[in-house]
């Protein structure tokens, strides 16, 4: 009995301090942040009022943040689609040649394409707004204008610049998805391959029956994290377009910045950090449902 | 004609890799190649892929003229007490939780799979309220506890399963042999995890190298900034004649963690495709 109540006391101590951190930086602001949301206040230290809908009933009459919903959701699917494919394509290449026996190309391959993760969000905005400029310095527009006899408006163009926010995001994410679908394919039995080659089924019929219903799994976790990298994305966008011009790039991370930050409008700023909340929560319930289909299926 | 066959796929192989690598290192070669030339070469047109002489005049300028020297050093300390925080708080509760079967802790771990995917954003709004009653603004200390407050659910998460993998039967016959919980910690099983936390250090010093959120909404003053924070601001102060500064400006942002990198690639691989992600 002693022993039992003596255990109990190292469990908590042990326990205790993690968990307050999480408490205090975690479950205590995600309510602080609900409750600005209903209130009105507009700055800090504010006293909160009464209880109201009014910053949701703003936020959703408001045009900008219809206009930033729509941004984030062009913004959302293209990269996480491409990253997907991309991810998926280079990870093939690099199975593909360690299957042919080719030991360190496939190596520095995967180097290459992974250390594009590894980089600071603000140098990938800077790297990329030096590859797209318009300046004489902006190599890819230079080799456009010899093609097709003109620049192309990558960041001073609306339409342009969403564009060139997606391709950034698409080259820095493509580097994650394909390190998560590289241990994918890995996983795969090789007896499966050896049965279907035996069978007479083709590469491609491999790919399809395979390869990719192998995948399945694996690929639903990596989807989930991908879109909430993308959901999440600031520091790229900010060094790259700051959001313009105009508000063509403005994504919702950074309207919830201006709204908080740059306007002082605390509860509607609330009110919109809530909203990437619930999109955020959504997202982690089907990656907890991906990774307990996992555990059943491998157990 | 079967070796012909061969060779023709491997040759593929080839193609389809440097076109691969082409994509992912070239925008960065760009910058590279920017930052490596005269000041006069930079803006000439037609632009010229390689610089007619390498030279490193602008890196040294940026050093002197501006603090990234500074914000390099800030990272640096910021980081490494990050890891230290980070590991301190993390270790024993992630071996409790490995080692407990209490209905708690499902609940702890699930909350604890949120926390780690909700943008820093949201909760660096009150973060912001709080630390300005606190004077925490402005300060290491704050933004330090901020940067572990993000990096511990990931690294509990992650130790938690690396725990999982040491069997119970090895910390058993310590105890019995008289270790008590804490001895068996240290003696035991930490040198057993060091590959665990090993992960950990790396995946925690990646993310908090290019952190960015926390100290833009936490720091205003430049003395404290982080190199990530530090560049922003360098860029976006400067008109555009100062391409060729920012272009090594950001080279040096990118040094440390890209050797960082290089050097233990292996082992990132390796817990990426392991248990890393599903814990």
């Amino acid at each position: 009995m002693r022993e039992k109540s003596r255990s109990k006391k190292w469990v908590l101590l042990w326990l205790l301090p993690a968990v307050a951190v999480l408490a205090m930086f975690y479950i205590v602001p995600i309510f602080n942040v609900i409750i600005y949301s209903f209130s009105n206040t507009s700055f800090f230290g504010e006293k909160i009022g009464g209880f109201t809908f009014n910053s949701y009933k703003t936020l959703f009459s408001s045009k900008t943040f219809i206009d930033v919903i729509k941004t984030t959701g062009v913004f959302v699917l293209a990269s996480v689609f491409f990253q997907l494919l991309f991810g998926f394509l280079s990870a093939l290449a690099v199975v593909w040649g360690e299957n042919k026996g080719l030991r360190i190309s496939p190596v520095i391959v995967r180097t290459i394409i992974l250390s594009a993760w590894v980089l600071p969000g603000v140098a990938v905005g800077i790297v990329w707004k030096m590859l797209l400029s318009e300046a004489n310095y902006g190599i890819l527009n230079y080799y456009i204008k010899l093609l097709i006899g003109e620049k192309i408006m990558f960041l001073s163009s609306p339409k342009w610049a969403l564009f060139s926010v997606i391709l950034a995001n698409i080259w820095r994410g493509t580097a994650f998805s394909t390190i998560i679908q590289y241990g994918g394919l890995k996983q795969i039995p090789p007896e499966l391959y050896e049965a279907a080659k035996i069978d007479g089924a083709s590469s491609w019929k491999r790919l399809l029956y395979i390869t990719i219903p192998q995948m399945k799994q694996m690929n639903f976790i990596n989807l989930a994290l991908i879109t909430i990298y993308t959901f999440n994305t600031f520091d790229m966008i900010m060094a790259l377009t700051g959001g313009g011009p105009g508000r063509s790039t403005e994504v919702l991370s950074l309207y919830i910045y201006d709204k908080v930050f740059g306007q002082w409008s605390l509860s509607t700023g609330a009110a919109s950090a809530v909203v990437l909340l619930l999109i955020n929560l959504i997202i982690v319930i089907f990656y907890y449902k991906a990774m307990k289909i996992g555990e059943i299926s491998h157990a | 004609m079967h070796n012909k066959k061969k060779i023709l796929e491997k040759t593929l192989i080839y193609l389809v890799y440097v076109l691969i690598s082409l994509f992912f290192i070239s925008p960065v070669l760009w910058t590279l190649s920017i930052s490596l030339r005269p000041l006069r070469e930079v803006y000439k047109y037609p632009p010229k892929l390689f610089p007619s002489k390498i030279i490193f005049d602008n890196y040294i300028r940026v050093l002197h003229t501006s603090l990234l020297g500074r914000y390099l050093m800030n990272s640096l300390i910021i980081v490494l007490l990050t890891i230290l925080g980070t590991l301190v708080l993390s270790v024993p509760a992630s071996y409790v939780l490995s080692r407990i079967r209490h209905r708690a802790k499902g609940t702890i771990m699930i909350s604890i799979l949120v926390f780690q995917m909700i943008s820093p954003l949201i909760i660096a709004i009150p973060i912001y309220g709080y630390f300005e009653k606190l004077h925490l603004l402005n300060t290491f200390t704050g933004v330090i506890i901020a940067y572990i407050a993000i990096q511990l659910p990931f690294v509990t998460w992650l130790m938690k399963g690396y725990f999982d993998t040491i069997p119970l039967s090895i910390e058993e016959a310590a105890m019995i042999d008289g270790c008590s919980r804490f001895q068996t910690l240290r003696k035991i099983i930490l040198p057993l995890s060091l590959p665990g936390i090993a992960t950990a250090t790396i995946f925690t010093a990646i993310q908090s190298w290019g952190q960015f959120i926390i100290p833009f909404v936490l720091l205003s003053d430049s003395r404290y900034f982080p190199i990530s924070l530090g560049l922003y601001q360098y860029q976006a102060g400067k008109e555009a004649i100062t391409t060729h500064l920012i272009a090594s400006a950001s080279i040096i942002s990118i040094i440390p963690v890209v050797i960082g990198f290089l050097i233990l690639q292996k082992f990132i691989v390796k817990s990426l495709t392991r248990g890393a992600i599903k814990g």
